[in-house]
């Protein structure tokens, strides 16, 4: 995934960058924009008095940084019920579709679209991964007869690391200039996407099994997970079927089988088989979405 | 794959059947194999049915206690309980309660296989293993205990999100508003009531005009009365049309009258059905009934004598403490040691809020039998120690021969019915006269005092 015009950065650039990222999550300097096209439609059903309730619902439910959103302000003390929402399903139940229409026009507006010139291609696949991975977490989950919603939502958020740290990049001072490589970007992600999710889940106090997830969905990590709902074991294989569907994975479809995370989830190579082949429809459910 | 490994014994499922079965063969000085397809031993009893929606249960029970307490004691509990603290208490039950029987299967020399097993003859037994690879035990022996799982109804779209069965829904992360149950057994009416207590708006719907049509009608009616008082409610003689996702906020259940029910999640619980799709069953010659399941004699015993079949997969009663008793029974049967008395009652414990329990005849039972009965009663809210917990709601009802003499059933409705029933169930065994509770000194206060309030009912009834 090389960018268009790569451009290395030298040794001490790097350094220069990742003590800009270190610091500003230190300080908490995080946020998460909305992407152009889920802004977009937003406003555009907002103000359509004959939009269908299922297509703000379906648009909410496929966007990182919308999901994240609305999670964080339902649960603030403004609109807080008794009980904590904990999943975008709740929330659109609990709080109607008039209320969600109303919280997501006021982020769309607020966050405006996200600044990606010269990364539009990456982003938009990272968005496609985190969607394609919450989809397969839905799948995983069915098949276990497990929590659907949850797997759903710490698919999609697993990553939300990634566009805060691309948001960061976007407001350094190197950035004027030209916009990083990719494979310099991806090196930050690798360090500090983990760090910068967590960080942003915790003050936007997302549920605890994304929390959870955010922190703990790789191969190596997530058995340190307790939360019941399994939602980082989940997502580590989601991610991965996400990866090798979206064909940027080490892994091709028969190494899948010898990782871990799949004799932890009990599943035998005909689950395994019955998964891949529900990648089509994933594939197609999220090319669905792309304008 | 290699030449078969020898056992004496297979047990195939570690749930309460297998589980018993494996350990009393290793009692027996057998070599036993035991062969669970999931990681964990245990089976649904652990994961999916008994422990979890009891020790759920026990959580709506007492956080509903400590809500009530707070007038009396004048303190408050969180606003913001969430229903994932009362599945953490419930993950770690279960998690207890696996190792346990983990312990327990290791402290008895038992070689445990992970793996799905498949008939190859009816002496052979293949293991597929979750790698891939595959293993081939053989045993002169062989016990199939692979249990049940939720029956998906064809015109249903169980999808586990907003449409769930009894496994997914113990895996909430939310309380719903709403929750349409469908079914009026005793995981329907057990769920129902838990989440009626959990403040969730409830709608049982069945095709019986009462829930749990198979038990003594004043303890559902007992039941009915305190659902509703919770908020729940019951809709009979009602048959479903179809169930569908609104694809936004909603499920609607259209029932065949025309009438639409509208629930945030609906809950599927319309029966289960025997595992038996990895078994290769054909390759020993036994052929399943036209219910799915394995047709056995009264010894457990299979069409073909060297395999039994135990637990759910041979159907009602269905009950984890009778089907580890048939573990046991089958395998002593199988190598020639006396099992004991076949018990004659069997108790049936029902874990609704509140719970009920029942033992030997029902009042109609009894009727049909002797030509009548004599009924004693005694209400939980007459008892001290019922006045004392505040309870109620509760009944016991102890049935006797039309002559009021001779003990032969009790019903209970009420909390605590289910370990109060024992009582009645030693009575049965020994034929205890009904003046035996009479004569009898129970502790003040105790619910058991209910034992003795019941049988002076009769014997008041007696003298006329």
């Amino acid at each position: 995934m090389a960018h268009s015009t790569p451009t290395p950065l030298a040794q001490e650039e790097r350094e220069t960058l990742r003590s800009f990222i270190a610091d500003q999550l230190e300080r908490g300097n995080l946020d998460l924009p909305l992407l152009p096209v889920v802004a977009n439609r937003v406003l555009l059903l907002s103000n359509d008095p004959n939009a269908d309730a299922s297509q703000l619902s379906s648009l909410i439910q496929q966007d990182q940084a919308l999901a994240g959103q609305i999670l964080r302000i339902a649960n603030s003390p403004a609109y807080a019920s008794r009980t904590p929402i904990v999943s975008l399903q709740q929330a659109i139940t609990w709080l109607g579709l008039t209320m969600l229409a109303g919280l997501a026009f006021s982020v769309s507006v607020q966050n405006g679209v996200f600044h990606t010139t010269g990364y539009e291609p990456e982003v938009r696949n990272l968005w496609r991964h985190a969607l394609a991975t919450g989809l397969f977490g839905k799948e995983i989950a069915r098949r276990i007869r497990h929590n659907v919603e949850n797997a759903f939502l710490c698919g999609l958020l697993h990553t939300i690391g990634k566009p805060a740290i691309l948001h960061l990049l976007s407001q350094s001072p190197g950035n004027s200039v030209e916009p990083f490589s990719w494979i310099t970007v991806e090196s930050l992600f690798e360090e500090f996407h983990g760090m910068a999710g967590s960080k942003l889940a915790a003050v936007w106090q997302l549920p605890d099994p994304v929390q959870e997830t955010i922190r703990y969905y790789q191969d190596d990590q997530y058995h340190q997970a307790i939360s019941p709902t399994k939602g980082a074991m989940i997502t580590c294989l989601a991610h991965h079927l996400a990866s090798v569907m979206l064909e940027n994975s080490t892994h091709d479809e028969n190494s899948l089988l010898t990782l871990p995370v799949v004799q932890d989830l009990n599943f035998y190579p005909e689950d395994m088989t019955a998964l891949l082949e529900l990648g089509e429809t994933v594939k197609a459910s999220v090319e669905c979405f792309l304008p | 794959m290699t030449s078969p490994i020898p056992f004496d014994l297979i047990v195939i499922g570690s749930g309460p059947a297998g589980q018993k079965a494996a350990i009393q063969g290793a009692k027996a000085g057998k070599q036993v194999a035991l062969i669970e397809q999931t990681r964990e031993v245990g089976g649904a009893c652990v994961y999916q049915g008994t422990i979890p929606s009891k020790t759920l249960r026990e959580s709506a029970l007492q956080m509903v206690r400590f809500l009530q307490a707070t007038e009396v004691f004048e303190f408050r509990m969180r606003d913001d309980v969430k229903i994932t603290n009362l599945m953490t208490r419930l993950d770690r039950v279960v998690r207890a309660h696996g190792k346990f029987m983990k312990d327990q299967l290791t402290r008895n020399g038992i070689d445990c296989f992970h793996g799905r097993a498949g008939f190859v003859s009816d002496h052979e037994v293949r293991i597929q293993k979750i790698d891939g690879t595959a293993a081939l035990v053989t045993a002169p022996i062989i016990i199939v205990a692979t249990g049940s799982r939720p029956r998906v109804p064809d015109n249903i779209p169980i999808d586990h999100e907003h449409i769930l069965d009894s496994d997914s829904i113990l895996s909430l992360v939310y309380l719903p508003k709403s929750l349409t149950v469908l079914g009026g057994g005793v995981i329907a009416s057990e769920y129902a009531s838990i989440f009626a207590l959990l403040g969730v708006y409830v709608t049982m719907v069945d095709t019986a005009d009462r829930p749990l049509k198979f038990l003594d009608q004043e303890l559902t009616d007992e039941f009915c009365e305190a659902f509703e008082k919770t908020g729940g409610h019951y809709r009979g003689g009602q048959k479903i049309a179809t169930v569908q996702w609104d694809g936004c906020s909603k499920v609607t259940t259209v029932l065949e009258s025309g009438e639409t029910l509208e629930s945030e999640k609906v809950l599927v619980a319309l029966g289960r059905v025997s595992n038996l799709e990895h078994l290769h069953l054909q390759a020993t010659g036994i052929q399943p009934t036209t219910r799915g399941l394995i047709p056995v004699n009264h010894h457990c015993q299979t069409t073909v004598p060297h395999i039994y079949a135990v637990g759910d997969v041979i159907g009602p009663p269905s009950l984890a403490s009778c089907s580890m008793e048939q573990g046991r029974r089958a395998v002593c049967h199988a190598l020639g040691l006396n099992p004991g008395v076949a018990p004659e009652h069997i108790p049936m414990g029902i874990y609704t809020i509140p719970e009920m329990s029942s033992v030997g005849l029902s009042e109609q039972e009894a009727t049909a039998k002797y030509g009548g009965a004599t009924v004693g009663r005694a209400r939980f809210h007459e008892i001290a120690r019922g006045q004392i917990s505040g309870m109620t709601h509760g009944l016991l009802k102890m049935i006797a021969d039309p002559k009021g003499e001779q003990l032969l059933g009790i019903h209970i409705v009420g909390e605590g019915a289910t370990e109060l029933i024992h009582i009645g169930q030693m009575g049965l065994l020994h034929n205890m006269p009904i003046d035996r509770f009479i004569d009898n000194i129970f502790n003040f206060p105790t619910l058991a005092e209910t034992y003795r309030v019941a049988a002076l009912d009769i014997a008041k009834q007696r003298q006329h």
